[in-house]
């Protein structure tokens, strides 16, 4: 007997099938986690339903905003009890199989209200549900589902941002990966990467260290290849003229960083500054580079005002602020990470160990 | 130094809405300090879901927030997912139903109907993995509490307009509960007394044992709105007939018109419907408990005068009794046993009447002391 699934997009089917087959491998007897909004509701029944013929079981956790934050709650709770998850919370993230952050918000901006101290401590408490997929202890996916506030935000209409999406994740990513595995290979074998652009000369240390390949997997979309490099290296400066960077609710414009011994020793914006310094100063670990990353995803060719799609744009690079990847030799810890992207297609240029490997955003290689 | 623009632009919460999560808080649940409530509901109850939140905060209690975008809570994966996986519970599942101090569920849905397609096979299955986790809810010894939030569906199903709902709805729940308490506890207390119990009405005549139980006044537990005195009658007394021919007999999205049941020796030895009588004779044999009664109640709530194919308001019905097939209430001395708990109400006002020990106690739905 045919079910009668009523999906209004037949490309969400097929996005939740990617992510339960591709990014999470889902075996029988798992407990997925499904943490998201009711406006993703279409892709959360189509993960059901995937989740049903793997023998697995969907945990939802669904709010307002993304699960474990409750800004309800958190607005009035004593500040005691923001700063850890509640037992039952930390039980799930201990014992999850397999978790889908699906950003899906009605609003971009909600939560952003909670006080700055109540949104460190909660934010600090959302730490422990990362602590499982950063240390690659369980398959994980981040992603996001097509909402009328993400259209906004990218500056699109619903449907042109839903094509952007999905054009972006419904690709062939074992060809994808083969093609960005060739250019890590060349980045792998190099000592030293050097940034040059508007505003911008930078160069790191990838010296025993070694990339991994985004080839739709821990993100979707996927599409960058990914290092972190040696803590102490990053030296020059780096202007984010192109596009705004958004994080933790705050929009930022014009980010101008200087480095020195691989720690940012002057910084500047143009809007927002003293959050920049805010969160510059948030601890030991967030004025170091965790990530260097460079966009490959075809798909990707604008800036939408969200991470998740902004450092996989083809032809740009993205450093983030803070905490790194233990599975590619990082040593940087921060209760912040913050990629900023850096657009390389008017006139900029990537070294390796001096050779040039791309060029206004074409690899040479 | 921080600048952040924090705007703090609390918006307004309809009064009632702060009144009503002050109930459930405070009186219903009576959260504590350090407690872990899980907070579950549909999206369309938002703003008392934010309140209640808020509440709990305020009392330095933990506020779970689990929405539901479906009734049952993920049906999408249950229709496609085959009986023995529905069937079990996950660890993470059963630690969320063992180590939670309380939960408050609002039910909010858009179509009230939204589960009919599920097979019934499967709720049970689903229901009897989640029982071993409720023990202490059905014991009695873990408070929590359910109630509905207005939306469109459930205004349709009462055959209202949203706005007609709404009126009616803060009506039955903002109301003098501790008049309404004291009124219910002088009734409890002559049912207390009594032995033998008789329904009379159209259709009906139904005679049951209360002896050696005490009844439970329902005023600020686990419904809202509450409004009923309810007893667990002893498993193997009912005899005679009841029809339930005013109103439908409402339970998992199905509607089952003109039930009519016959009991011998406490159980249902003879059932008809008018219409889904499949649906009422599979729940019948869903177990052995399912053909005898858990669960006899009396509606009290004068702000409910009207049937609204919903349970938890339409029990309250000033007037009616009901009677639930199935699981009893181990705290009120039920020993009965069912995944099935059913209840359905049967209106007294039109000439009906119920006889403690051969006394009249009340004619039309209106008590004669």
């Amino acid at each position: 007997m045919a079910l009668l699934t009523l999906s209004t997009d037949p490309r969400v089917d097929a996005y939740a099938k990617l992510l339960v087959e591709r990014c999470l491998d889902v075996r029988p007897g798992m407990q997925v986690l499904i943490r998201t909004t009711p406006q993703a509701a279409p892709a959360v029944f189509a993960l059901e339903r995937e989740l049903a013929r793997k023998g697995a079981t969907p945990i939802l956790r669904i709010g307002f905003v993304t699960w474990p934050t409750n800004p309800a709650w958190a607005a009035e709770a004593p500040e005691e009890l923001l700063g850890e998850l509640a037992e039952i919370d930390r039980f799930a993230c201990d014992h999850m199989d397999a978790r889908i952050t699906m950003d899906a918000p009605e609003n971009t901006r909600d939560g952003s209200d909670l006080a700055p101290e109540r949104f460190q401590l909660v934010k600090k408490a959302e730490n422990y549900f990362y602590r499982r997929s950063m240390s690659s202890e369980i398959p994980w996916v981040s992603c996001a589902y097509p909402t009328e506030a993400l259209a906004q935000a990218a500056g699109m209409s619903l449907a042109q941002f839903e094509d952007v999406l999905y054009g972006a994740c419904l690709i062939d990513w074992d060809a994808e990966g083969e093609r960005m595995r060739r250019y890590a290979d060349a980045f792998d074998a190099a000592e030293q990467v050097r940034i040059v652009g508007a505003g911008t000369d930078l160069t790191l240390s990838l010296a025993g260290r070694r990339g991994e390949v985004d080839k739709g997997h821990t993100n979707m979309p996927g599409g960058e290849f990914f290092y972190s490099p040696l803590e102490d290296s990053a030296e020059g400066v780096i202007e984010y003229s192109e596009f705004p960077s958004s994080y933790q609710g705050h929009e930022f414009a014009g980010i101008r960083l200087e480095f020195h011994g691989g720690s940012v020793v002057e910084a500047s914006a143009t809007k927002n500054e003293s959050t920049l310094y805010d969160l510059l100063d948030r601890d030991e670990g967030s004025r170091r580079i965790g990530e260097l990353g460079i966009g490959c995803n075809p798909g990707l060719t604008r800036p939408m005002n969200h991470v998740l799609f902004d450092e996989k744009i083809d032809g740009s690079i993205h450093l983030a602020l803070g905490q790194s990847y233990e599975k590619v030799g990082g040593k940087n810890v921060s209760s912040i990470h913050w990629d900023i992207v850096k657009d390389l297609r008017n006139g900029g240029r990537i070294e390796l160990d001096g050779k040039t490997v791309q060029e206004n955003g074409r690899w040479l290689i | 130094m921080s600048s952040f623009p924090c705007i703090d632009c609390a918006a307004v919460t309809d009064p009632r809405i702060e009144e009503l999560a002050t109930l459930l808080v405070e009186r219903c649940v009576a959260v504590r300090p350090g407690w872990q409530v899980l907070v579950m509901g549909h999206p369309g109850a938002r703003p008392l879901l934010e309140e209640l939140c808020g509440q709990i905060g305020r009392r330095g209690a933990y506020a779970l927030l689990r929405l539901r975008l479906e009734s049952p809570p993920t049906r999408a994966w249950m229709l496609e997912a085959d009986e023995d996986l529905v069937g079990r519970f996950t660890e993470i599942e059963a630690h969320d139903y063992d180590t939670m101090d309380t939960y408050i569920v609002v039910e909010a849905p858009e179509n009230t109907r939204g589960g009919a397609d599920v097979p019934a096979a499967k709720v049970a299955a689903r229901n009897a993995a989640t029982r071993p986790h409720m023990k202490e809810i059905f014991a009695g010894t873990k408070p929590w509490v359910g109630l509905d939030f207005p939306t469109q569906g459930l205004a349709q199903d009462a055959g209202m307009t949203l706005r007609e709902f709404e009126a009616f709805y803060w009506g039955a729940m903002l109301l003098d509960w501790e008049a309404l308490a004291e009124r219910m506890r002088v009734i409890a207390a002559r049912f207390d007394a009594a032995d033998e119990v008789r329904i009379v009405g159209g259709g009906t005549d139904l005679r049951f044992s209360l002896a050696g139980r005490h009844g439970l006044v329902d005023a600020l537990g686990a419904n809202m709105p509450g409004g009923e005195v309810f007893y667990s009658p002893v498993e193997d007394s009912a005899a005679g007939v009841i029809e339930y021919s005013e109103y439908p007999a409402c339970y998992q999205s199905h509607e089952v018109a003109g039930v009519r049941l016959r009991f011998e020796g406490g159980k249902i030895v003879e059932a008809s419907a008018d219409s889904d009588e499949e649906f009422l004779l599979g729940l019948l044999d869903a177990d052995e408990g399912a053909r005898r009664l858990g669960e006899f109640g009396i509606g009290c709530n004068p702000g409910i005068q009207n049937h609204m194919r919903n349970t938890l308001f339409d029990e309250k019905i000033e007037g009616t009794v009901h009677f639930a097939i199935g699981q009893g209430f181990g705290y009120l001395g039920g020993t009965n046993e069912s995944v099935v708990h059913w209840d359905m109400v049967k209106d007294l006002r039109p000439g009906g009447r119920i006889e403690l020990d051969g006394e009249p106690v009340q004619e039309n739905g209106r008590w004669l002391f």
